[in-house]
């Protein structure tokens, strides 16, 4: 069993001072195995502290990144999955499935995380999942001021995935659940 | 080729355990003497669960009630641990949708799957980290995959239903011999039943219980679907059998008593499958110490159990304990490490905690857990008025009793070589790496001829093991202070030399004495041994004297009366303010500042320095007092016991204080701590007809106890009485206030009387032993004569000084009180020239 926390899109400090406290709270030591960012952190602190939580950390590169040294695009495998990052802004249309599932094949993952959109989304596509954490700050996007601080949790076991979605909303934590299968067939076809 | 090599190591994997077993099982077999025991002498799995009360005893039951407590016991881990062993992956309960704002995995919320999740993971971790260390020369089992899983869910189950205690290191190793032992058994069962396969002629009528069993495992395994629980690696052997080829009778003999409901696979006593659930069973059992049992997890706590007095951790308690019952058994391998600075939990603490699992290989700590496990468990009955006694609750039990008396006997075992080391690491060394070629059997027979003695004082008498308990409580509470007094030792070496070589001469008369009382007074020289141990452990201890109350006996108010009563003789003594605060709050305070003080001035040679002398005489006049001040406090109970021994041990050290003021004068001190257990007796008989003065009480003593000796030694007599009319007529010119002279005079006059007690038990001793003790007893008039020249030196030197001073009446009465020492003091030279003669 391995937990994965998949966040992104912090635009700290230009759009947001820092986290949301409950989800700093909620953010401790010792949980969670791996990090998966998204990139637009955007400065070194954020990289710092993201590290604390979890020091297998795989950061993609945004575009309002300072560091230049991330990568476009990261894949790694976790238990039986593979998984892939991207920030997304590369990706046009921004949020686009059919493109989003276009890198998926690209990278041949079986979860394919990317942000960007500042809107969280979680899709079954072709045996596979893509999933969208949000912006963990809430912070404005080029699509809109109405931004819910988000960030995803994945639970790893065998074949099987949990996506918990958290979400702030009006001051709570909203915490959604995503069961995703993968069949044992998907990638020894592959 | 590959088959046959596979094969082969199979074989000897398999075979290994139960081998090496094999040997062991006879010799304890060949041991055991009851029935009951021998129909599990092969099993010892199953006799351990018998002993440990998770399984009736054969005798009185059935295999049924066997089966069916089994089964029982098994479901209730099997129901502990679906309850217990969270998986937040498996939803409880069928509904699939938990509160999610709590069960998330990174909810705060404590009592959340996750939150309990994430608590067993790290728990685990730290049983991990132990597991993976655990019996390496063991390691194709214990470092198995199967094991440790099954060590790890068993400590980690035990540890959250008993939140109270954790996981501390050491539990693991309690836990892997159980495991062990069944799997053994397993291991022995398989075996059988390949042999049974082979030929199955007449085996049939030897099968006793295992064989049972066996045929229940046929019977029941094609009936029944395979239970919830899998056990790793260790899968399922095949035990495929064919029912028609058992012998029909035994088979319908198991089949009826099936019939009552013998509870199917789940019954088996002896099998794989639940070897996890039984192991829990036995650990719990172990832990917990149940039908009266030592509870083991005790020693892990931190925190005293209920009915502690001392309020230190039962794990410190039953090091007192060892202590207690070494300085029974041998006291001179108990000063020994005392003076070391040895304590017992340095040691005892990982002795016990894994009741000596680190002290010897596998083989024969299974053999030392037969005999703990086989002893009787029930508590005993304590006397009604024996409140301190439950400080060694712990040992209270036949049980307990036997592994104290058993890590006593390990002491032992080091005796010469923990005698020969002047280092406490050294011992600490030799003690915690114990040697590995044993010869067990006479260390399980010592332990358990010692096992009567350590439960003894327990039943017999509650002083002794009160005075045990107060001085080892003393010495655990102030054992800071035991720093100070050791190190005042090494200041003074001529003094350690003949301290030891006279303490040495007594014990070898007091031996040869013993001898001669024969076996039936054993019982009495032993608790006297240990007295004398106590007080001489008092006297090397000093600085503890303030902590009585502290120690748990109960008395708070003794040293505050103590103090108040010194006090206000200080004043009536009209010295000088400086030495009587300083002498008080020594006094009162700390013990071995006055023996340094005293170390000190001696050093500098007996009495040159006036001030010295006067502090010096100031103190010892204290110290009489003091004598009479303890008495005060005592409150007036002739049948308290420990009362009077607590009191004894504080006046002998006051006495021994008071000699060592005068004389600085080690082996006489020794003498007279020799006698008190002696005059111990009729001198309350003085108290309790009323009269307080403390020297005189002593003076009557000793006529009285005169009166034991034969009449060879009559002029001892006539000094007694002497003595005493000295003691009464020093009453009349003194007054009742006493006053400086009068206690100088009563400190001296004491230790005159000490000293002739002294030289009257050692007369007698030497009554009773040969010319080679002569010799002896004439070295020790000749100290004797020494000291009393120092007595005298000092005396006239004094009474020089004082002379000098402008206190006129008070040198008058000085001047009395010496007239009356220095008769007593020709009387000691008579003495001593007798002895000398002799």
């Amino acid at each position: 069993m391995v937990l994965v926390l998949a966040i992104g899109d912090l635009h700290i400090p230009h759009r947001a001072a820092d986290l949301p406290p409950k989800f700093k709270s909620m953010l401790v030591p010792g949980k969670i195995q791996h990090i998966i960012c998204t990139g637009n952190l955007c400065i070194k602190e954020v990289h710092d502290y993201l590290k604390s939580l979890c020091p297998d950390l795989h950061i993609t590169h945004g575009e309002y990144d300072e560091d230049s040294r991330y990568p476009e695009t990261k894949t790694l495998s976790i238990g039986q999955f593979k998984l892939g990052i991207c920030h997304g802004h590369q990706v046009i249309p921004w949020g686009d499935l059919d493109s989003l599932a276009m890198l998926q094949r690209q990278l041949d993952v079986d979860i394919l995380v990317t942000g960007h959109t500042h809107q969280f989304k979680a899709y079954k596509h072709e045996g596979g999942v893509v999933i969208n954490p949000g912006s963990a700050t809430g912070a404005y996007s080029s699509f809109t001021y109405d931004v819910n601080p988000s960030f995803v949790l994945m639970d790893i076991d065998g074949l099987r995935v949990v996506v918990y979605v958290y979400e702030l909303i009006d001051g709570e934590v909203k915490v959604d659940k995503i069961d995703f299968k993968k069949t044992a067939t998907t990638r020894s076809s592959n | 080729m590959w088959v046959i090599y596979f094969f082969c190591s199979n074989q000897l994997i398999f075979m290994s355990p139960a081998a090496i077993e094999r040997p062991m099982l006879e010799s304890a077999c060949s041991k055991s003497s009851d029935e009951s025991r021998r129909s599990f002498a092969n099993l010892r799995g199953v006799q351990w669960r018998t002993d440990l009360g998770i399984l009736p005893p054969l005798s009185s039951s059935t295999i049924d009630d066997l089966r069916k407590v089994t089964a029982d016991s098994r479901r209730r881990y099997a129901c502990l641990r679906r309850h217990l062993l969270v998986d937040p992956h498996l939803p409880k309960d069928g509904s699939n949708s938990p509160n999610l704002a709590i069960d998330n995995p990174l909810s705060q919320n404590p009592d959340s799957t996750w939150g309990r999740f994430f608590r067993n993971a790290e728990l685990e971790k730290t049983v991990d980290q132990d597991l993976s260390r655990l019996y390496p020369e063991h390691g194709n089992y214990f470092q198995s995959t199967g094991c440790q899983g099954m060590l790890r869910r068993i400590l980690l189950l035990w540890c959250l239903r008993h939140p109270e205690y954790g996981y501390r290191q050491g539990m693991h190793e309690l836990l892997a011999p159980l495991l062990y032992v069944l799997h053994v058994d397993v291991e022995r069962l398989s075996e059988v039943r390949k042999e049974y396969e082979d030929h199955f002629t007449d085996k049939f009528d030897g099968l006793s219980f295992q064989e049972n069993d066996l045929r229940y495992n046929f019977d029941f395994k094609k009936y029944l679907d395979s239970m919830e629980d899998e056990i790793g690696s260790h899968g399922n052997a095949t035990k495929v059998r064919s029912l028609d080829e058992l012998d029909p009778e035994i088979q319908t003999i198991v089949l009826l008593s099936d019939a009552y409901g013998a509870e199917g696979e789940l019954g088996i006593v002896l099998s794989e499958k639940f070897m996890e659930h039984d192991a829990y069973c036995m650990f719990d059992a172990l832990m917990n110490g149940a039908h009266g049992a030592v509870a083991m997890a005790d020693f892990f706590s931190p925190s005293p159990v209920g009915g502690s007095h001392s309020g230190l951790p039962p794990v410190i308690e039953a090091s007192a304990a060892l202590y207690h019952l070494l300085s029974v058994v041998d006291s001179s391998l108990h000063s020994h490490l005392v003076e070391l600075g040895v304590e017992p939990q340095y040691f005892a603490l990982r002795w016990l905690r894994v009741l000596f699992g680190r002290e010897f290989s596998l083989e024969n700590l299974l053999l030392i857990w037969d005999e703990i496990f086989a002893a009787d468990k029930n508590k005993l009955e304590k006397g009604a008025g024996d409140d301190t006694g439950s400080t060694f609750g712990i040992f209270s039990s036949p049980q307990g009793a036997l592994i104290s008396a058993f890590a006593v006997s390990m002491i032992l075992y080091l005796r010469s070589s923990l005698l020969s080391t002047e280092n406490a690491t050294i011992c600490l060394q030799r003690l915690l790496k114990f040697p590995e070629n044993i010869d067990l059997r006479k260390l399980i027979g010592k332990a358990k001829s010692l096992q009567a003695l350590a439960l003894g004082p327990s039943i017999s008498s509650s002083s002794p093991r009160c005075g045990g308990a107060y001085n080892h409580s003393k010495s655990m509470v102030v054992r800071s202070h035991t720093l100070p007094s050791d190190s005042i030792s090494p200041k003074t070496p001529l003094n350690m030399v003949p301290d030891s070589y006279w303490e040495e001469k007594w014990r070898v008369l007091h031996k040869a004495a013993e001898q001669r009382n024969g076996s039936s007074g054993k019982q009495n020289p032993t608790p006297k041994k240990g007295w004398t141990e106590k007080v001489r452990l008092s006297l090397s201890r000093t600085a503890s004297d303030p902590s009585p109350a502290k120690a748990g006996c109960g008395n708070d108010h003794k040293p505050s009366v103590r103090r108040r009563l010194l006090e206000d003789l200080s004043q009536e003594l009209g010295l000088d303010e400086d030495t009587e605060k300083a002498g008080c709050d020594e006094v009162s305070g700390q013990k071995d500042h006055i023996c340094k003080v005293v170390e000190v001035e001696n050093q500098d040679g007996v009495n040159n320095d006036f001030t010295c002398v006067a502090e010096e005489r100031c103190l010892s006049g204290i110290a009489g007092s003091e004598e009479n001040s303890s008495l005060f406090s005592d409150p007036s109970s002739p049948l308290s016991g420990a009362n009077n021994h607590e009191n004894d041990s504080e006046k002998s050290s006051v006495a021994s204080n008071s000699s060592i003021d005068e004389t600085d004068d080690h082996p006489e001190a020794n003498h007279e701590d020799t006698t008190l257990p002696v005059s111990h007796l009729p001198n309350n008989a003085t108290l309790n007809s009323g009269d307080n003065n403390e020297a005189t009480g002593k003076s009557l003593a000793v006529p009285k106890e005169r009166k034991l000796l034969s009449g060879k030694f009559q002029w001892f007599w006539k000094f007694g009485r002497s003595n005493d009319g000295e003691e009464t007529s020093e009453k009349g010119n003194g007054a009742l206030d006493v006053t400086k002279s009068a206690n100088d005079a009563g400190s001296q006059s004491s230790t005159v009387c000490s000293s002739v007690d002294g030289s009257c038990y050692s007369s007698t001793t030497g009554d009773l032993v040969d010319q080679n003790m002569m010799g002896s007893l004439r070295n020790l008039g000749h100290s004797m004569l020494e000291h009393i020249q120092v007595i005298e030196s000092v005396f006239q030197q004094d009474r020089v000084q004082v002379g000098s001073s402008d206190n006129f009446s008070k040198n008058v009465l000085v001047g009395k009180g010496q007239v009356t020492a220095m008769t007593a003091l020709k009387e000691l030279r008579k003495i001593s020239n007798l002895l000398s003669e002799m």
